[in-house]
């Protein structure tokens, strides 16, 4: 009964299959859905999420409210580049407006093929927007911090 | 053959506001975050100039923010007036 951060396992392995394209032009859609841990999801379900999730799922997931939606919004994906021997990728930050949502974590999952499960967010703490906007800031796309890294 | 050492993933940050937007502080940290980047293992020097750097940034951008707020309620106020609706228009400038 967690949201533990973890680069999804099933991920690492479809990455060797090339079942994901995160280049800007032509790539996959990934999305970002948002879940609650203590019963705060949809149907009061809390999410358990970590290396092992394969998928995107609704179990914990919040409830739509603004313009957040089921399965999440969409990422803007920004080239993968390198910087010495790490290569790496980034997303553009995203916000959820007029929304009153409490989510503890989040899922990154490719829209484009089966939603398959990509990387857990943990947020360490619920974090709670009331009618107003929920941002997802990514780090800085760089060999040490950029959201998705190979070394 | 070959070996990748490590695939990981960074930490996001998150940020919310309650009934409305973020405010000019809010808008202004996020904004340095993004232009002022200091490593947590570079020499306690450089990381007490960058943060003197991103303070000076953080203050310009927060003035900036909230002009361009003033400067945008100001047009959506003249756009509000010229459609007749003075009391919306009141509330708007009241903001």
């Amino acid at each position: 009964m967690a949201i533990t951060q973890a680069m999804c396992t099933s991920f690492k392995k479809e990455l060797l299959e090339g079942v994901h394209n995160f280049k800007n032009s032509g790539g996959d859609t990934f999305k970002l859905a948002l879940y609650a841990e203590g019963g705060g999801g949809k149907s009061s379900t809390t999410a358990t999420l970590g290396a092992a999730t394969t998928a995107y799922t609704t179990t914990g997931e919040v409830a739509n409210s603004g313009s957040y939606t089921a399965a999440g919004g969409s990422l803007t994906r920004v080239d993968p580049s390198s910087s010495g021997t790490t290569g790496f990728t980034d997303f553009a930050d995203i916000s959820f407006t007029t929304a009153t949502i409490t989510a503890m974590g989040a899922l990154i999952h490719n829209s484009s093929d089966s939603n398959k499960a990509v990387a857990v967010l943990d947020f360490t703490s619920n974090k709670t927007s009331t009618a107003g906007t929920f941002t997802v800031t990514f780090p800085a796309a760089d060999a040490s911090n950029a959201i998705i890294r190979i070394a | 053959m070959f070996h990748i050492n490590v695939a990981d993933i960074g930490n996001v940050k998150v940020n919310t506001s309650q009934n409305g937007g973020f405010s000019s502080d809010q808008i202004a940290d996020m904004a340095t975050d993004k232009i002022v980047f200091v490593a947590d293992n570079a020499p306690p020097a450089i990381q007490e100039q960058a943060r003197l750097f991103a303070d000076r940034v953080r203050n310009l951008l927060r003035g900036y923010v909230d002009l361009a707020k003033r400067e945008e309620r100001a047009t959506i106020i003249q756009v509000i007036e010229q459609t007749g609706n003075k009391e919306l228009a009141n509330i708007i400038r009241r903001l």
